[in-house]
């Protein structure tokens, strides 16, 4: 196993980066969609009122 | 955008059934691709286990090639349309590009530490592939830090072209400029892929398109729903022109 430390941190780097960026995604797509709820409610409550 | 959320629909918004299908495909293809890198293809005679970075850092650096040209076109479009999906599709495409490009940079100088004694050397392809990443880095924060959007949005879209310029070059740099990087395809006189190397290579192309084309979709998911928000925003201040005492009301 010649050299198997560095494969193993390339892929440990490669696989991190990339759950790292799915993580940040969720993440903001969720306090968007929290926010997108707020402004529907208002919306609605200022229609009906 | 906003005539379909007045009729209370949320175009794009919602995750489709064509982005669950890909994230569930994709995760069998990547398991695939995973025993295909550790399990099928040979080790390298030379460099030993530390090659099989290779399938996964070349399709990374092909992929934020092919974010960066989705970039370009995406910005020419915005400039002759001012459409708002090629502004967001643009932006989308620079961030995965973005991602993709950390990854090569960062899993490049793992591979050259045991290779070339070396982690960095200014040769050209590396050099060259370090502009790419500062130019949409740059990209980025343009688009972050302008105070007016619209405007953001232009210089971002001319910043994404120009951008992609250094695409070619990284590309023809080996055989032009006659650097260190290894050239794997289409080497003169024998040497090249093994066919079992070849065929995992292929295989962990299409997975990582398909990685790609998921985050790109996520990415542009939730660009949609900045762009409901501001709407929506919009939609509320209307209202409140409309009738002055309505936030009071409704507090």
């Amino acid at each position: 196993m010649k050299n198997f430390e560095f494969l193993f941190a390339a892929y440990a780097v490669f696989w991190l980066g990339i759950c790292a960026y799915l993580f940040r995604l969720s993440l903001l797509q969720k306090r968007v969609d929290d926010r997108i709820q707020q402004i529907r409610k208002l919306l609605d409550r200022n229609r009906s009122s | 955008m906003l005539k379909s959320l007045e009729n209370g629909t949320t175009p794009f918004r919602n995750r489709g059934w064509f982005s669950r299908f890909l994230l569930g495909f994709l995760a069998g293809a990547m398991i695939l691709n995973l025993w295909l890198i550790f399990f099928y293809a040979p080790t390298e005679r030379q460099m030993g286990e530390v090659q099989r970075i290779f399938y996964f850092h070349v399709p990374a650096a092909l992929l934020s090639f092919l974010a960066f040209g989705l970039v370009c076109a995406a910005g020419i479009l915005y400039l002759i349309t001012r459409k708002r999906k090629w502004d967001l599709l643009g932006h989308s495409a620079a961030e995965v590009g973005v991602l993709f490009c950390t990854l090569v940079l960062l899993s490049g100088p793992i591979w050259a530490k045991p290779i070339w004694n070396v982690w960095w050397t200014w040769e050209v392809r590396l050099t060259t592939t370090l502009i790419l990443w500062m130019i949409f880095m740059a990209y980025l924060m343009v688009r972050s830090y302008a105070e007016n959007p619209d405007q953001g949005a232009r210089f971002a879209a001319v910043l994404g072209i120009i951008g992609f310029l250094d695409v070619p070059i990284i590309i023809m740099s080996v055989r032009l400029f006659r650097g260190l990087h290894p050239r794997v395809f289409k080497v003169q006189g024998g040497g090249g892929l093994d066919p079992a190397m070849g065929r995992t290579f292929m295989v962990s192309l299409a997975t990582f398109f398909l990685l790609f084309l998921y985050l790109l979709l996520e990415r542009y998911r939730l660009g949609c729903s900045d762009w409901e928000t501001e709407c929506l925003m919009e939609m509320t201040e209307r209202q409140t022109v409309a009738r002055p005492g309505i936030l009071e009301e409704s507090k």
